[in-house]
C-alpha cells in the first residue's frame, strides 16, 4: 500500500505531509507531556524493529497458494497504545522510505497518514478500546482486531484512492479505481486481522499487563481537550482541501467523474480565485509554455524534442562514465 | 533464507557506502537534504505529458554517484524496487488515455503511453535521489540534522533507535525461522495458524530486550531530550553544491 512520490503531486504530497507532521509533533508532545518517554522510548524503538522483522516473514494461506505478511498498525496499538503506535509506524515508514524505496519522500506524509494515521488514531481509539470497555476477553480480543484490521486497510486503500486521482497522475476513473482497491484490501485486511488477532491474544495470555494497560489508557485520551483537538483537525482539513481544490481545478479531467455525482456541478466555483492566480504567475513565468508533449505539437518538433531528451540522456550518462573513469585512473596513478 | 538477511544487508551496505570521502560526502548533510527535497518536487511539478524535459534531471542522480564512488547499478537496482504500483498506474494510463498526442512518420503515439512513460521516469528519478542522499550521508548525521529543523527530539531518537535495533531483531526472527524450517521439512513459512505464538513470541522477546536494553541505559546515564550538538557550519562550498543542483532543476522545470 505504499504510495509513490510519481504518483502524487506536490501539492497532495505537502498537504499529507502538515497533517501527517501536525499529528506526529501532537503525539510527541502527548508523550513527553505524559513523561513516558524515558520508559516508552526503547520498547517503541524495539517494537518499530519488531514491526520491521515481523513484516519479513510470510505465513502461508491454506488453499490460496498465497502468503500474507502484516501491516502493525492495530497490532502496535493494542500492545503499546495509540500514540506511541503511530508514533513508532511512523519512524518505521521514514526508514523503509530511505533505505527500501518503499514509498518517497514526498509520498511520505499521505503513507504515514494511511498506514499509521488512520488504524492507530481513528480506528483503535474509537472502536478497539470503546469494545474493550467492559472487560476484555479472547474473543473480544480478536473480534476487535479483525474489524479494526479490516475497516482500517479499507479505510487506507481508500485514502490512496483519493490522493492519487486528487493529483490527477492516473487516468483510472474513480469508479474503477475503487472497485479495484477495495476488494483486493478487504482480503489483505481480513489476513492482517487473523495474524493481529492471533497475536494479541498470544501476547495478552503470556503478558497481560502489556495489552491491558494500553486498553486502560483513558486517562490520555481525556487528558487530550476535545477543543485542542477540533481546532488541530480544523486547521488540517482546511489544508487538505485548499491543496485538494487546488488540484481539482488545475486537472478538472481528474476529479470531474467524482465531483460530478458528488455535487452534481464540475465546477469549484471557490478555487477558482486561487487558481487563477497560480495559472498568472506560470504564465509570466514560463517564457516556453508548452514545449513538451502537453501541446500536442507537430510531428516535426516532436521529433527533434525526441531526439533531443535522448542525447540528454546519453550526455548525462555519458559524463557519468568519464568521471568514473577519471577517478579509476587517479586511483590507480596513486598507487 | 537468504530473503530476510539479503534485506537487513541492503541496509547495512548504504551505511558503509555513507562513509565514503568524495566530494559529495564531504557536503554538508543539510545541504543535500535541501537539493534532494527540492529536485524530488521539481520531478513531482512535471504535469503527466512532460517526458522530454526530464531528460536534463537525469544529469543530478549519474553525475553525483559517480563523483561520490557509489556503485550506480546498486542506486539502479534498488530504484525499481518501487516500481510495481507505479507500473499499475501506468498501464491504466496506456488502457484508458488512448488520444493520439504525437506522431512520428507511420507511428502514433498515444497520451497514455507517454504519461506512463513519464511515471516511471519520475519515480525512478525520485527514488534515487533519496538512495543517493542516504547513501552519501551517514544516518546519524541525517538525524541530526532532523533535530536542526526541529523535529522533536524524542521522535528523532526513536528513529535513530528502530535503525539501530533493526539488525538485531531480524536477526532474531532469523533464527526462529531457521529452527521452525528445521522442524517442518518442507515448509518455506510458519501457517498461518501459528502466526499468534510466533509473532507473539517474538514481540515478548523483544520486549523483555527493550526492557534490558533501558536498564542499561539507564545505568549509563541515559537522559533523554538531551542531544549534543555537533552542528558544523555550512561552507561556501556547500551553498555552491546547491547552487549548482537547484538552479538548473528549478530552471528545467519552470521553463522548459
Amino acid at each position: 500500500m505504499h504510495m509513490a512520490d510519481a504518483l502524487l503531486s506536490p501539492a497532495v504530497g505537502g498537504a499529507m505531509w502538515a497533517v501527517s507532521a501536525g499529528a506526529t509533533v501532537y503525539a510527541t508532545k502527548k508523550i513527553t507531556d505524559m513523561d513516558l518517554s524515558q520508559k516508552k522510548l526503547p520498547v517503541m524503538a524495539v517494537a518499530g524493529a519488531f514491526v520491521f522483522a515481523a513484516q519479513m516473514i510470510n505465513f502461508t494461506i491454506p488453499g490460496t497458494g498465497s502468503s500474507g505478511h502484516i501491516c502493525g498498525g492495530i497490532m502496535l496499538a493494542a500492545l503499546l497504545g495509540e500514540l506511541p503506535a503511530f508514533l513508532t509506524l511512523a519512524s518505521v515508514l521514514i526508514i523503509q522510505c530511505l533505505f527500501f524505496a518503499d514509498g518517497g519522500l514526498l509520498a511520505l506524509g499521505a503513507n504515514i497518514f494511511n498506514m499509521g494515521f488512520i488504524p492507530c488514531l481513528i480506528m483503535y481509539p474509537l472502536i478497539f478500546r470503546p469494545l474493550m470497555k467492559k472487560g476484555i476477553s479472547k474473543a473480544k480480543l480478536a473480534g476487535a482486531s479483525i474489524l479494526c484490521c479490516v475497516l482500517g486497510l479499507q479505510l487506507g486503500a481508500f485514502g490512496v484512492v483519493l490522493e492519487t486521482l486528487a493529483s490527477g497522475i492516473t487516468e483510472l476513473p474513480f469508479g474503477t479505481f475503487v472497485a479495484m482497491m477495495q476488494p483486493i484490501h478487504l482480503a489483505i485486511g481480513f489476513v492482517e486481522g487473523l495474524i493481529t488477532a492471533a497475536v494479541v491474544v498470544f501476547v495478552w495470555q503470556v503478558r497481560p499487563e502489556l495489552v491491558e494497560s494500553s486498553v486502560h489508557k483513558e486517562k490520555v485520551s481525556e487528558n487530550l481537550s476535545l477543543g485542542k483537538v477540533t481546532v488541530i483537525f480544523a486547521v488540517l482539513s482546511a489544508v487538505v482541501a485548499g491543496g485538494l481544490s487546488l488540484l481539482a481545478s488545475a486537472f478538472p479531467d481528474g476529479l470531474e467523474w467524482s465531483m460530478e455525482k458528488v455535487a452534481g456541478t464540475t465546477e469549484l466555483e471557490a478555487s477558482g480565485g486561487v487558481y487563477g492566480f497560480v495559472e498568472k504567475i506560470q504564465n509570466t513565468l514560463s517564457f516556453m509554455p508548452d514545449y513538451d508533449f502537453a501541446a500536442g505539437t507537430g510531428s516535426g518538433t516532436s521529433v527533434a524534442g525526441i531526439v533531443g531528451a535522448l542525447l540528454t540522456c546519453a550526455l548525462a550518462l555519458l559524463t557519468g562514465f568519464i568521471i568514473t573513469q577519471m577517478k579509476k585512473k587517479n586511483v590507480d596513478g596513486g598507487h | 533464507m537468504a530473503d530476510i538477511r539479503n534485506k537487513i544487508s541492503k541496509v547495512y551496505s548504504f551505511e558503509q557506502m555513507s562513509r565514503g570521502n568524495s566530494i559529495i560526502h564531504r557536503v554538508h548533510p543539510m545541504a543535500k537534504i535541501i537539493v534532494t527535497v527540492i529536485y524530488i518536487l521539481c520531478v513531482a511539478m512535471h504535469t503527466k505529458y512532460r517526458l522530454l524535459s526530464l531528460s536534463p534531471l537525469l544529469f543530478y542522480p549519474v553525475v553525483v554517484t559517480a563523483l561520490a564512488e557509489i556503485p550506480g547499478r546498486k542506486i539502479f537496482a534498488q530504484s525499481l524496487v518501487a516500481l510495481p504500483f507505479c507500473l499499475f498506474a501506468g498501464i491504466s494510463n496506456i488502457i484508458f488515455d488512448k488520444k493520439i498526442l504525437v506522431t512520428i512518420g507511420v507511428v502514433a503515439i498515444s497520451g497514455g503511453v507517454i504519461s506512463s512513460l513519464a511515471i516511471i521516469a519520475r519515480c525512478l528519478l525520485c527514488v534515487s535521489a533519496v538512495l543517493i542522499l542516504v547513501a552519501t550521508t551517514p544516518f546519524a548525521k541525517l538525524t541530526a540534522q532532523l533535530v536542526r529543523m526541529h523535529v522533536p527530539v524524542l521522535f528523532v531518537r526513536l528513529i535513530e533507535m528502530v535503525y539501530r535495533y533493526l539488525g538485531v531483531l531480524v536477526e532474531e526472527a532469523y533464527t526462529m525461522i531457521m529452527a521452525y524450517r528445521l522442524r517442518s521439512p518442507g515448509a518455506k513459512w510458519p501457517h498461518i495458524k501459528d502466526a499468534g505464538s510466533f509473532l507473539g513470541q517474538l514481540f515478548v522477546r523483544s520486549m523483555n530486550r527493550a526492557e534490558r536494553v533501558y536498564q542499561a541505559m539507564v545505568c549509563r546515564g541515559y537522559e533523554s531530550g538531551i542531544y549534543a550538538n555537533q552542528n558544523e557550519k555550512m561552507k561556501l562550498s556547500d551553498y555552491l553544491f546547491m547552487m549548482i543542483v537547484i538552479v538548473p532543476t528549478v530552471f528545467v522545470t519552470l521553463f522548459i
